[in-house]
């Protein structure tokens, strides 16, 4: 199974230099190969992930493991630190049951981008598909890896293909759109870069035997197990474990910025509107689909296990109130947009701000929502995504007072709209159903109902409300209502869905009701992994309260003594 | 192949510098040739070759070795070795640039020129004298004034060489009145006696305030060849008026032989057994932090509004100077600026970062002046951002060569910038006393400045690559020009993905010949380690002591054998060194 996680990385790496190699003249051939790589990547994918699902249901459940427990793994020694013990960077890959279901979405989302830009990009295509396969190893690179420093490589490396890929083939404003999407998140990620130094270096200090290690699932057993010994050890509660919190306080706000640029939260999503909607209709679906789910993804692998303290003091309050501005100013935005694309880019906006929220509700039921919840995201607004691409090939428009009535023309197309809005709306059957569902209910938790919580989730729901509305309200303008057909090229009516476009449609239709009815089997597989993570938040609770209570009664004998001397001295 | 070797080392004994007396050989011959014929090809391969031979040369004799550092002028040791094949490849690189943009009239002097400069920073990596220093510091700069004003005589061109000239002799100036500071103190010009004499006597450790002007004076004097943010005024201009080719050289050899003869003179690398940087505490790396959080803003800021190309790498090159500059004020601190023996350093901050970043700019900033070499003929030259539009499609191959480049330049990972930066960052971030938190602010500019300068890299590529192209670019140029463009873009690529490739040798560089990686531990070091009592001020080790007894004293044996290896005949600094850590241990 390790050479298929290899094989995962290595193939769109291939087909890419053969891409690129074969020139602009061999059109028909570049595409075939990378039709071909992408769905070999797929199908590699998914074999991967029955295999671990498989594997994960025959162990035993066991609640003792305090880090993760990747299978699969390639562990190849880069770069030594000779004086020092612990592996140094490693090219080091494998699977968990955070990853797994994330590698699948983008490994499946890469054929409908592959095939959507069939017919709609005609330059320089060899460069096209390069770049764009180029880009899923970057994907599917920061998803598998276990190296901290190999992931920010992987993240950053993501920037580059995309750079391209809006800058060259995008929209109007494109090389605008481009420059700033590259930007934003390098200076973010350059951040996120020195939280990365910042706690293998704390954990070099503090290990005992000064271990230098980047390897993910090590440095979250060194740093728990460091917490776990300050926090059982009364001498050493004060001094060392408040620098331990002061470290993971600053830790934690290194990384957050750089992932905050990716997810994007709300005071730095403004390249996010823009990007999507200049990028080329697949630049769109995977910067929806795939990107924005890195940003979280990096949240759940490295912020949460890495700073558990601060996630629950800081990244709580300040995350969930960021995520719940984001849900409601995504959707109020979404509401005002007259361009289907933007509208669609704003509900990104949202829904991610649900996915946030799931998250540092901080418990299972969250976590698991929150993971369901970006898959979803992923299926059903890549498919929006892919919708709206298929429209503007018709049409060269995306306004929705260019449209009405279209239900009548394109009857197959307008269905699958409806199916695929239902589907993001959250209807009960569909995924976004169960995901919304299970964010809810992590946050009305009992643990969580306490300051601003409740309030956070009663807003976050009216959130579901707004996007129940602004994308009817879309479906209502755009396919219901007297029929106005824009100008198309070509002569008699717009043809409507045709088999390549079936041939991407279905696919992701079929993952959609299938994850709806039955989401059991992704749940199980995760159940292990979000299993230490809420271990690590719990032991982070039981520290918080072990401290407010030691603090409360250090200030009550103090208090006491206070009293004993104040009798005393008359 | 090792009996030849032998053989040579025989004859020339190990300090002797083979390959800089072969090429300032091939240098005679060149400016001799000059007269008899005017070729540029033939002239150019000859030089080519010479630095082949100089290269097998350095094969040959380039092991390090221990002598009496305290009685030569020069010393090989892996500091040296590396320095010279960085200079050797840099040359070879320069030579292929300038192959087609000297006449063949000027060709044989151009290339005799090159030589000299390329043997001058090798010697700058070996010399270990004030007065070695400062002549191959000058071996260098007196042949680039030459090199600028040869290949044009436009008024621009002459402008820049006169500007060049004029401050490049005031910096000598300023850099020799420190040395002769320096020698006042010390009373001896050799470096490892003078770092003797210089060290930290007092608690917390300082140099009187004479050694404070003459450490100022030579900061100066070498801020004017790394182009440290007051002394870079220059760079601009001159960088915008002389020729492609002679840039590439100013933006990589002087910047190179500035930070080796810092590294010398501050004593941060160690020669034979000279125990510790001049050590004045804060003040230095306090100075240097300074220096490199102001080159690395004021150059990145500087380079976002210029559209001149040249101009706007003029600026990034200060700015890329001041990312250097922090892996010397992080140095003083990983080699122990208290005047305790060093810890072997596990992250590769501070000098090694400070090489392996040199190498990285090197191939990617001499590619880039390569890349804008190759492309500019008479009629058409590249001057400006906009004379690279499109170049995606007019010529795919170079512009992703360029485009290489600058992602190595902006700090993507899988190019050696991002290793660079990623070390020096992790050195700063490493640091673990009382300025720790400072330099997490150093690194923190660090990263703002990375952010900053990734926009007008950007904005070049964007150009290339999103911008149809305004006037297509004409006939097709030589090779010589394209296989420096693909040396440098293989170099960047290749320590991109395998970092180990030079990490390993620039780590090494810290520690001195006779001391290796996992020590063995002999009978005798044993015994000497039992004499130590274990109570150091190591800050590192705080939790567990017993387990590291065992390598503190290691640490302790080492450092006492190589005390008390006869080959050092000074008796009085050994007596003195002898009796310092027991001082420092009662205390």
């Amino acid at each position: 199974m390790e050479q298929f996680v290899l094989f995962l990385l290595a193939l769109p790496i291939v087909a890419a230099a053969a891409a690129a190699l074969l020139g602009p003249q061999r059109a028909d051939l570049v595409r075939q190969v990378s039709l071909f790589a992408t769905l070999l990547t797929a199908m590699a994918a998914i074999i991967v992930a029955v295999k671990f699902a498989l594997l994960r249901a025959q162990e035993p459940s066991a609640s003792t493991i305090s880090t993760f427990t990747p299978e699969f793994t390639t562990q190849v020694a880069v770069l030594d630190f000779p004086n020092s013990s612990g592996g140094g960077f490693q090219f080091f890959v494998g699977v968990d049951g955070l990853n797994i279901w994330l590698v699948v979405l983008t490994a499946v989302l890469m054929v409908p981008a592959v095939l959507i830009s069939w017919h709609s990009i005609q330059e320089r295509i060899n460069e096209y598909y390069a770049w764009l396969l180029l880009l899923e190893t970057g994907m599917l690179g920061v998803f598998l890896s276990f190296d901290i420093i190999l992931f920010y490589i992987f993240f950053e490396l993501t920037l580059v293909p995309l750079f391209f890929l809006i800058g060259i083939w995008g929209g109007p404003q494109r090389r605008y759109a481009a420059r700033k999407f590259f930007i934003f998140t390098l200076a973010g990620s350059l951040i996120t870069l020195l939280g990365v130094l910042g706690i293998v270096l704390a954990c070099y200090n503090d290990s005992p035997k000064n271990e230098l290690t980047f390897s993910i699932p090590r440095l979250v057993s060194i740093v728990n197990e460091q917490l776990h010994k300050y926090a059982d050890d009364p001498a050493r509660f004060d001094s060392q474990l408040g620098l331990w919190k002061t470290i993971q306080f600053w830790v934690f706000l290194a990384l957050m910025t750089g992932f905050a640029v990716k997810v994007p939260l709300v005071p730095v999503h403004t390249w996010l509107p823009l990007a999507h909607t200049e990028a080329p209709t697949a630049g769109s679906v995977l910067l929806a689909g795939v990107l924005l789910k890195i940003g979280a993804y990096g949240f759940l692998r490295l912020c949460l296990p890495l700073a558990p303290d601060a996630s629950l003091t800081l990244g709580a309050p300040l995350i969930g109130t960021l995520a719940v501005v984001g849900i409601i100013y995504g959707a109020l935005c979404a509401l005002a947009q007259d361009d289907i694309k933007k509208l669609v880019a704003y509900s990104s906006v949202s829904h991610l701000g649900f996915c946030m929220l799931g998250m540092f509700a901080l418990n299972a039921v969250g976590l698991s929502g929150s993971l369901l919840q970006m898959i979803n995201h992923g299926l059903s607004t890549g498919a929006l995504f892919l919708l709206v691409g298929m429209l503007y090939d018709r049409y060269h428009t995306r306004l929705m007072d260019d449209y009405g009535g279209m239900g009548a023309r394109l009857r197959l197309l307008s269905s699958f709209m409806v199916f695929f809005c239902l589907t993001s709306i959250g209807l009960p059957g569909l995924n976004g159903f169960v995901g919304e569902l299970l964010v809810l209910m992590g946050i009305f938790d009992a643990e969580m109902t306490q300051g601003a919580w409740p309030a956070l989730a009663v807003l976050a729901a009216t959130g579901i409300v707004l996007g129940a509305w602004y994308l009817l309200t879309m479906l209502m303008r755009v396919f219901f209502g007297p029929v106005k057909e824009p100008h198309h090229e070509g002569d008699g009516p717009a043809a409507d869905v045709n088999g390549r476009e079936l041939a991407i449609l279905i696919p992701v239709a079929v993952l959609c009701l299938a994850l709806g009815v039955y989401p059991q089997p992704v749940l199980d597989a995760a159940k292990k992994d979000i299993g230490v993570i809420t271990s690590l938040l719990d032991k982070a609770s039981e520290r918080q309260g072990a401290g407010s209570s030691q603090a409360s009664a250090t200030r009550r004998a103090a208090g006491i003594n206070e009293a004993g001397e104040g009798v005393r001295t008359p | 192949m090792s009996g030849i070797a032998d053989s040579v080392r025989e004859v020339f004994p190990p300090p002797f510098p083979l390959p800089e007396t072969v090429l300032g050989v091939a240098a005679c011959v060149l400016f001799v040739g000059a007269t008899f014929r005017a070729s540029r090809h033939f002239w150019a391969a000859f030089a080519l070759v010479s630095l082949g031979i100089a290269g097998l040369a350095l094969v040959l004799t380039g092991v390090p070795s221990e002598g009496n550092v305290y009685a030569t002028a020069l010393v090989v040791d892996r500091l040296a070795i590396l320095i010279k094949a960085f200079a050797l490849a840099g040359g070879a690189v320069l030579v292929l640039t300038s192959w087609n943009q000297v006449s063949d009239r000027q060709a044989a002097e151009y290339h005799g020129c090159l030589l000299i400069i390329v043997a001058g920073l090798a010697l700058t990596g070996s010399a270990n004298e004030l007065v070695t220093l400062f002549l191959a510091l000058e071996l260098i700069s007196i042949p680039t004034y030459v090199l600028l004003y040869l290949p044009r005589f436009d008024s621009a061109s002459q402008e820049a060489a006169m500007k060049y000239f004029l401050l490049s002799v005031f910096s000598s100036a300023m850099l020799l009145f420190g040395f002769s500071y320096l020698y006042g103190l010390g009373g001896t010009t050799n470096l490892p006696g003078l770092m003797d004499a210089l060290a930290p006597r007092t608690e917390p450790p300082r140099l009187p305030g004479i050694g404070l002007v003459a450490l100022v004076m030579v900061v100066a004097g070498l801020g004017f060849n790394i182009t440290a943010v007051p002394f870079h005024y220059y760079a601009p201009d001159v960088y915008q008026g002389a020729p492609t080719a002679g840039v590439a050289l100013l933006a990589f050899v002087p910047k190179a032989a500035g930070f080796v003869a810092l590294l010398r003179v501050l004593g941060l690398v160690q020669v034979g057994h000279s125990p510790s940087p001049v050590s004045m505490g804060d003040q230095v790396s306090i100075l240097f932090w300074i220096l490199a959080a102001a080159s690395m803003t004021l150059g990145n800021v500087l380079a976002l509004l210029q559209h001149n190309l040249k101009r706007l790498l003029a600026y990034s090159s200060v700015a890329h100077g001041g990312y250097m500059l922090i892996g010397i004020a992080v140095a003083y601190h990983v080699n122990g600026a208290g005047g305790t023996p060093p810890l072997a350093p596990v992250v590769p901050g501070g000098v090694p970062a400070v090489l392996f970043y040199l190498a990285a700019y090197g191939a990617m900033t001499v590619g880039l002046f390569a890349g804008i070499a190759y492309l500019s003929t008479p009629e058409r030259p590249v001057e400006t951002e906009d004379d690279l539009a499109g170049l995606s499609e007019s010529r795919p191959g170079v512009a992703l060569l360029i485009a290489i480049f600058l992602f190595s330049l902006i700090g993507i990972p899988l190019t050696a910038g991002f290793w660079g930066k990623w070390m020096l960052f992790f050195g700063a971030m490493g640091i673990d006393d009382a300025n720790a938190r400072l330099f997490c602010w150093l690194a923190l500019i660090g990263v703002i400045n990375a952010a900053i300068g990734a926009w007008f890299y950007l904005r070049i590529l964007a150009k290339m690559y999103l911008f149809p192209s305004v006037r297509p670019l004409q006939a097709r140029q030589a090779w010589p020009g394209l296989a420096a463009l693909w040396i440098c873009a293989a170099i960047t690529i290749a320590l991109g993905i395998f970092p180990g490739l030079l990490v390993t040798p620039a780590s090494d560089t810290t520690r001195t010949a006779g001391q290796q990686t996992g020590v063995p531990r002999s009978r005798k070091m044993d015994c000497i380690a039992g004499q130590i009592p274990p109570a150091m001020n190591v800050q590192r080790i705080r939790n567990e002591p017993a387990t590291n007894v065992q390598s503190i004293c290691n640490e302790r044996a080492i450092h006492l054998q190589r005390t008390c290896n006869p080959s050092a005949t000074n008796v009085q600094s050994i007596l003195q060194r002898t009796c310092k850590p027991s001082c420092n241990e009662s205390s």
